[in-house]
């Protein structure tokens, strides 16, 4: 089953609007209730003060989860770094994606980035996943400087179609494909001379919440903040990070111990 | 032996107790985790940055004023102490990762009454400490003042003690309402500082071994090579060292805590050794004894004028705000978990550790540590602050070693250090005996001042925490 952590800062009045809730409806969500606290304070003393009233309100939400469809539980963390115990507890309940919250209503159409190095194979299973045969469009987006093998592509037109036609990248045309097996409807936006960062937010109007892949932290992610977070900003929608588990497949199966043993 | 505290304080509340499970990453507890998010570059920067400030740039000119370049020697043996003492730390902190530090230690291995003493103390000398750091400050703040032209007239004095009680304020007010995390600062200040040192300590050795020659001023009075005198010295720049016991406050915090806890601790002690031997090398081959005297809390920044002229005192200005501001802010942030562990286990109300709503950080622990920072600091006196400072740290220090020594013997189901001191109880007697030792060398105010302070805290507990029972409880 696919899973998807949703981090909320559970103190700071965080939630989950409905219309993110009912998207996620179709697979399991652990909810991550964090409390970021400032180095003066020790974590431990924070949860003595706070623990339950975190724990009621996560309780709610989880449950609020269930209803909409999928399985839910939650863990509760204090800490000092967002990032740090959003990529630990990724990693233990071995989610595929984790969501960066933001306001929407109902979903109908989500956009897709393939642009750059990212895991396209587990991007694509994650949205057939996540509409699960619903109602729910995809817009696919490729930007220029896409690292994709083959990518011989030298036009530097701005082109854009609800038509795989004039999508010559042979990604595209292969997620393309797939995506269409599974019976979605498939549109997409093809920006070569634009970074991966402006076509996505371009093309953000009319779509009710992002999908994209995790990508390894650059000078520029640690100049300008995570780029997920930058993208969530910009496009006041929420926001869902593909994990990308190429290189720690194997480590990962391990950790999550389950069946790892008897599969060896 | 149980494994859960018990027993009751005045006010009727009993200690927090639970199980948790620690792992490298986090501490579960059963509803929630505390992530660990110090590094190993932290916990350095934590103990590194608490430290220099006071060896490097307060003491020498007041340690190579006393008995000249054998201050090297006083620094030496304290950096062996302090030596002893980390590695029992070590082993005690890799058992017991939690908040606290030294409190943790001592009421769990020897019981509540030394642990009542110990965790009040280490608060009261932390902010001995803290106000020792602010008076430095004050110091290097007056010649950066004088350095651009401003000369203050009447009362220097007075401007140490203002400037001293402002930043000690300025520090209080920014720790509670400052919801940004300083620690990258810290890290980045401290990466700072080794680099201005080494370069400085570098050239200052060029010109040691006489490969590069400047105009060292005369001097007349000689250095004490004598045993007594040097361990006496020893006893005052000891505050030098206290910052490896604050990585111990934080272990609560720290990332795989069996490999960064001992690396942190011993590691920043070598290091800071080494820089202060250098230092005192330096320091006391540019000037003779009366001159260091004469230049007191900043001599270093007319031995840095000496080396490299007005480019060198500045830079050594510079470093010296810097490093004593990281001190104490680093010691304030140990305070607020020294006082939180107390707090936890009902020695002190819990009111103590409450956070405000707003800003999520301990106002009532924060304004316990920096109202009496800022009275102290007033009084401008280095010494015996600085050697109260080190009188609390030191009883402390010896009775993590005979903790050790008692619960090595008692064997709790739960110990199991991941780092374990070799040679039996030899290292952990001899740091006791040595910071018990210390102590004799001090100046008898600085000790009756101390013994009062200890006093008052095992009055504490007769009266507020007689029942609760810590012994043996993880």
């Amino acid at each position: 089953m696919t899973r998807v952590l949703v981090p909320v800062a559970v103190l700071d009045g965080g939630g989950v609007s409905p219309g993110l809730m009912s998207l996620l409806g179709t697979v399991d969500v652990t909810v991550l209730g964090y409390h970021v606290l400032p180095e003066q304070t020790p974590p431990d003393q924070a949860r003595l003060q706070f623990e339950e009233r975190a724990t009621s309100a996560l309780d709610d939400l989880s449950q609020e989860f269930r209803a909409a469809g999928g399985a839910a539980d939650h863990r509760l963390v204090f800490t000092h770094d967002r990032q740090q115990t959003i990529q630990r507890v990724a990693g233990e309940v071995d989610a595929d994606a984790f969501a960066v919250t933001g306001t929407t209503g109902d979903v109908d159409r989500i956009l897709v980035s393939l642009s750059g190095d990212v895991d396209v194979d587990r991007i694509l299973s994650f949205v057939e996943a996540l509409i699960g045969g619903r109602d729910i469009g995809v817009t696919l987006v490729l930007a220029g400087g896409s690292q994709a093998p083959g990518d011989d592509v030298t036009d530097a037109a701005t082109s854009e179609g609800t038509d795989a036609a004039d999508a010559a990248d042979p990604r595209l045309e292969a997620a393309v494909g797939r995506l269409r097996e599974a019976a979605i409807a498939v549109n997409t936006v093809v920006a070569r001379d634009r970074s991966a960062f402006d076509a996505l937010i371009d093309a953000v109007p009319d779509h009710d919440a992002v999908v994209m892949g995790e990508r390894a932290p650059s000078f520029r992610s640690f100049v300008l903040g995570d780029e997920s977070e930058r993208v969530a900003t910009a496009s006041v929608g929420p926001v869902l990070v593909v994990r990308d588990r190429r290189d720690s497949d194997g480590a990962d199966g391990a950790d999550a111990g389950e069946t790892a043993a008897s599969d060896e | 032996m149980t494994d859960e505290p018990t027993g009751r304080n005045l006010d009727g509340d009993a200690p927090v107790a639970e199980t948790v499970v620690e792992t490298a990453e986090a501490t579960i507890t059963e509803d929630a985790e505390l992530e660990r998010s110090i590094g190993l570059s932290g916990g350095l920067a934590i103990g590194i940055g608490t430290m220099i400030g006071a060896g490097i740039f307060v003491f020498p000119g007041l340690a190579g004023g006393e008995i000249g370049a054998a201050a090297a020697a006083s620094f030496a043996v304290g950096g062996v102490i302090a030596l002893l003492v980390a590695l029992p730390t070590s082993e005690l902190a890799t058992a017991m990762p939690r908040s606290g530090g030294g409190y943790y230690f001592i009421s769990r291995g020897l019981g509540t009454l030394p642990g009542t003493v110990i965790g009040l103390s280490l608060w009261l000398g932390l902010v001995f400490a803290t106000a020792f750091y602010l008076v430095g400050l004050g110091f290097y703040a007056l010649d950066a003042l004088a350095q651009v032209g401003i000369t203050v007239g009447a009362a220097p004095g007075a401007i140490v003690s203002a400037i001293a009680v402002v930043a000690g304020v300025a520090f209080t007010v920014l720790n509670v309402t400052g919801t940004e995390n300083a620690a990258k600062l810290q890290n980045g200040i401290v990466a700072l500082l080794l680099s201005m040192l080494v370069a400085f300590l570098g050239f200052g050795l060029l010109e040691a071994f006489g490969f590069v020659a400047v105009d060292t001023p005369p001097g007349e009075a000689v250095d004490v090579w004598e045993a007594v005198p040097i361990l006496s010295v020893a006893a005052l720049v000891f505050t030098s060292y206290l910052g490896f016991a604050q990585v111990a406050t934080v272990a609560g915090e720290m990332k795989d805590p069996g490999r960064n806890l001992p690396l942190a601790m011993v590691g920043s002690v070598l290091i800071v050794t080494v820089l202060y031997v250098l230092t005192i090398f330096v320091a006391t081959n540019v000037f003779k004894r009366d001159a260091l005297l004469a230049a007191g809390e900043t001599a270093m920044v007319e031995v840095g004028r000496a080396l490299l002229g007005p480019a060198g005192a500045l830079v050594i200005i510079a470093g010296g705000l810097l490093a004593t501001m990281s001190s104490a802010n680093a010691s304030i942030l140990s305070t607020s978990r020294a006082i939180y562990g107390v707090s936890k286990d009902a020695l002190l109300p819990q009111r103590a550790s409450r956070i405000n709503l707003r800003y999520g950080t301990p106002h009532v622990a924060l304004g316990m540590a920096g109202g009496p920072v800022i009275v102290l600091a007033a009084t401008r006196q280095v010494q015996l602050l600085a050697e109260v400072a080190s009188f609390l740290h030191l009883i402390m220090y010896g009775l993590m070693c005979v903790a050790l020594v008692a619960i090595r013997r008692d064997r709790p189901e739960w110990y199991d250090p991941d780092f374990v001191v070799p040679g039996g109880p030899v290292i952990p007697v001899l740091g006791a005996l040595a910071s018990f030792g210390l102590i004799a060398f001090m100046n008898p105010l600085s000790i009756a001042v101390g013994v009062a302070v200890i006093a008052v805290t095992a009055g504490w507990y007769f009266y507020y925490a007689r029942d609760i029972e810590l012994k043996g409880a993880l």
